[in-house]
């Protein structure tokens, strides 16, 4: 039985309940609180830090604004709409589609003007443009996937499944360079749409068709080129400046 | 020294917001004084590894933030508080601070006990499962507070701390500061004179982009006797150098 003398008064959480004096209750509390708030971990988090070695990538990939569950819902209903246009009319929508969805994903996964914490962010080890790349990474796998399950309904779209691939880049590229330089997500969808869209219509008036944009062999060299001068823009543009000490 | 800084300038275009500041510091807390527009925020931002200098050296820790890897090792010891906080709406207290300790690459076994200190510390203990969009903005800065001493920094950079807290809060939030001082530099900018004589053991009082003064508060005390204008001797002395520096 304890001694009286060593028990303190009650407890100020638990009336009438006296505690050892030896126990602090400062320290068994913050054990109680560190799990009680503690953010449960989930599978995917998990799987995700493990890919990436970073658990502060992983919650940065999954939890911030940019890639919302309302991005990926949007998509889903992009692609589902375009799948069911394709196998009814056997135009490919969903090669058209795709790189436009994967551009606005994109520029959205860039912080200032959608992530407000962006200048704090910017102090931590876990770099923002660690942090951006993996976002965009994920944005392309993820469009990616559901472009080929769209693409897979129907038989006449799978010749070009990967058509694609190469001009979602060159977008994506613009999109990202777009945001970086003015600092706006909303800029930068803009210009990969608008990108994407003038690219469409140049195809159709020169070749009669939209897919030529995405078909002709001899346009992958220059959207490669166009996507690596993007991506040197928004590194540029997202550097942090140095001092010339 | 925890922070080296020799003849350090930042331009924004033609504006020069930091003109030339050199400054040694240590252990405790340096508190920096300044009216609007004088560059505190520019040489905090320079500090907290957000902004790079436009010229001369800056050194951290020991080490030369330009270098990548030097930045991110700096940057795992670094505590920041923006002058303007941006937040998460959605994320609970405990998320946020949580969030920036895994972004600050702390041991995640040792994360959900520093976040539970962390908000204690703060005094948000009970709030600490409120979403942030349902918080005071006093609360917010506190919330902002506990993400910055998160991961017990050896360098804390706190750009208006007190702004948005009420006089209780302030008083609290100072016995913080001299808390965090014993073991690690703190500095704290402000316009407050009063939060600098309460909890600063070094004042630095920036003005056009440079440092006009530097030294212990009595220090700055004694430069307001006899002149200056101001309430409280310490704004007299700051209305006193502030006066000198630009004559």
């Amino acid at each position: 039985m304890s001694d009286p003398a060593k028990m303190e008064e009650s407890s100020p959480w638990l009336p009438g309940v006296s505690a050892p004096a030896d126990v602090d209750l400062d320290r068994v509390w913050l054990g109680v609180a560190a799990e009680v708030w503690h953010r449960p971990i989930g599978r995917l988090e998990r799987l995700v830090g493990r890919i990436l070695r970073s658990p502060g990538l992983a919650r940065a990939l999954l939890t911030t604004p940019s890639l919302l569950v309302p991005w990926i819902i949007a998509s889903v209903v992009v692609f589902a709409v375009g799948a069911a246009v394709t196998a009814s009319t056997g135009q490919p929508l969903v090669a058209l589609l795709a790189p436009a969805v994967a551009a606005v994903g994109i520029a959205y996964a860039y912080g200032p003007g959608v992530d407000p914490a962006w200048e704090l962010s910017q102090s931590m080890a876990v770099s923002d443009r660690m942090v951006l790349l993996v976002r965009a990474l994920a944005v392309f796998v993820v469009d990616g996937a559901f472009g080929l399950v769209a693409s897979s309904v129907s038989g006449l779209a799978v010749g070009i499944t990967f058509d694609w691939l190469v001009p979602m880049a060159a977008v994506s590229a613009l999109a990202l360079a777009a945001a970086t330089v003015a600092r706006s997500a909303n800029v930068g969808v803009a210009a990969g749409l608008a990108g994407w869209v003038i690219t469409l219509l140049s195809s159709r008036a020169a070749a009669g068709q939209f897919t030529g944009a995405l078909t002709k062999s001899v346009l992958i060299l220059p959207y490669l080129a166009f996507a690596v001068c993007c991506v040197v823009v928004a590194v540029f543009a997202s550097r942090v400046p140095r001092g010339s000490a | 020294m925890n922070v080296e800084i020799a003849d350090l300038t930042r331009r924004f275009g033609r504006t020069q917001a930091v003109a030339g500041v050199t400054l040694d510091t240590g252990v405790g807390v340096f508190g920096l004084l300044g009216p609007n527009g004088a560059g505190k925020t520019s040489l905090l931002r320079m500090m907290g590894t957000v902004i790079g200098p436009t010229s001369g050296t800056l050194r951290l820790l020991g080490r030369d933030p330009r270098a990548h890897r030097s930045r991110t090792e700096i940057r795992r010891r670094l505590g920041y508080l923006p002058q303007a906080l941006g937040y998460y709406p959605g994320f609970t207290v405990a998320e946020f601070v949580e969030y920036f300790a895994l972004l600050k690459e702390m041991p995640t076994s040792s994360v959900p006990r520093a976040v539970a200190t962390a908000i204690e510390r703060v005094g948000l203990g009970d709030r600490a499962r409120s979403k942030l969009r349902t918080l005071s903005g006093g609360m917010l800065r506190r919330a902002g507070i506990a993400q910055a001493i998160v991961n017990e920094p050896e360098l804390l950079l706190l750009d208006e701390p007190t702004a948005g807290l009420d006089p209780e809060q302030r008083v609290e939030f100072r016995t913080l500061l001299r808390e965090l001082g014993q073991r690690s530099t703190v500095i704290v900018s402000t316009h407050l004179v009063e939060d600098v004589g309460a909890a600063c053991s070094e004042v630095g009082l920036m003005n056009a982009g440079r440092i006009v003064f530097h030294g212990t508060p009595d220090e700055l005390v004694a430069r307001g006797e006899g002149h200056g204008v101001g309430d409280a001797p310490l704004e007299r002395g700051y209305s006193a150098v502030l006066a000198a520096a630009r004559s």
